[in-house]
């Protein structure tokens, strides 16, 4: 799967919790998912990591978002729509390989 | 009723009793074990493995997503106890206890939660005892596994109250299964004294509760531990 395959269903997922929720923004590659000017809150989070999960999954691609390589990195994967996409490629580039 | 349901802990005892329950009503039931499967049924999967290892529940519960698309109950029924003075317990035992007790609730909850939220429905039913409330003498890690899983469930119910989805607990009694195989028949009857109908627990009275707490007209219920036989 190309990063912009990727791109486009986390893009995909945050803009229809977005309408859902009655949250405001214009989703793209910067969008903050967390942290300052964010568009989800913690249960948001969640539900948007479980919808990319699936989405995911309905495309026979299984990763796990909540790994503890995710948990515990420096620098949250979930900080933007771009930084969520960089780390699902790097999940899914050693099973690529294989 | 074609419900999908979970019942970890299948091979004997309560969740053996539990699995068939569910097939009688025309549910499609998954269970797991360590060893081999013991009930033979066209609608019942068998996954032999450890409730405590990640890798397995998750491949387990995803590969049962991906069958139906949805999950509509959990009743995390996988147990072990060991009765023991708490100077007489090795560390090995107590590890186990806790792994299987409540890691293996953790995780099952945890990787069932992701699709019940997805659905914005479920039931999760999980277990603890009357030995948490009664503060019973030699079963400490045993009672302290099931505290922890108490407060998993509260903790659990408020965080995904919103999502449709509730969490609750039974407390049983002794009921006649293996889990008090090697526990002196005086101790049973002393701890059955502190109850306030003072006899053995029996299926039935596990699948009452668990049969209240999955249905439809619960949805108002969560983060509720009940015990049996009268105990608080």
């Amino acid at each position: 799967m190309t990063k912009k395959e990727i791109e486009s269903i986390v893009i995909s997922v945050v803009r229809d919790y977005c309408i859902n929720n009655d949250v405001n923004a214009d989703i793209d590659s910067y969008t903050p998912l967390i942290g300052e000017n964010r568009v989800l809150d913690s249960m948001g989070l969640v539900n948007v990591i479980v919808d990319i999960e699936t989405a995911l999954m309905e495309e026979n691609i299984e990763v796990s978002l909540t790994s503890e390589a995710a948990m515990s990195s420096r620098i949250s994967p979930f900080r933007t729509v771009n930084a969520l996409c960089n780390f699902i490629e790097g999940q899914l580039q050693p099973e690529e390989n294989e | 009723m074609n419900r999908i349901v979970i019942v970890p802990g299948s091979r004997k005892g309560l969740g053996h009793y539990l699995c068939n329950y569910f097939l009688e009503e025309g549910d499609i039931v998954y269970g797991c074990s360590r060893r081999e499967s013991t009930i033979a049924h066209p609608n019942y999967i068998h996954f032999c493995l450890d409730v405590a290892d990640e890798i397995a529940v998750i491949n387990m519960v995803r590969q049962i997503y991906k069958n139906h698309k949805h999950i509509d109950v959990l009743v995390n029924n996988a147990g072990s106890a060991s009765m023991n003075h708490f100077l007489l317990t090795p560390y090995s035992t107590a590890q186990k206890m806790i792994n299987t007790n409540f890691m293996g609730t953790f995780l099952m909850c945890r990787e069932v939660c992701r699709y019940m939220i997805k659905q914005r429905n479920g039931r999760i039913v999980n277990y603890s005892t009357v030995a948490v409330p009664l503060n019973l003498k030699g079963e400490l890690v045993y009672s302290s596994s099931k505290a922890a899983i108490e407060q998993l469930t509260k903790v659990l119910a408020a965080e995904i109250g919103e999502c449709g989805v509730t969490v609750n607990a039974i407390g049983p009694t002794p009921v006649l299964t293996d889990l008090i195989r090697n526990v002196p028949e005086t101790k049973i009857n002393e701890l059955i004294q502190n109850q306030s109908i003072k006899r053995l627990g029996e299926f039935e009275d596990v699948l009452n509760v668990v049969k209240f707490f999955i249905a439809p007209e619960s949805e108002f219920i969560t983060g509720q531990i009940i015990y049996l036989g009268g105990v608080n």
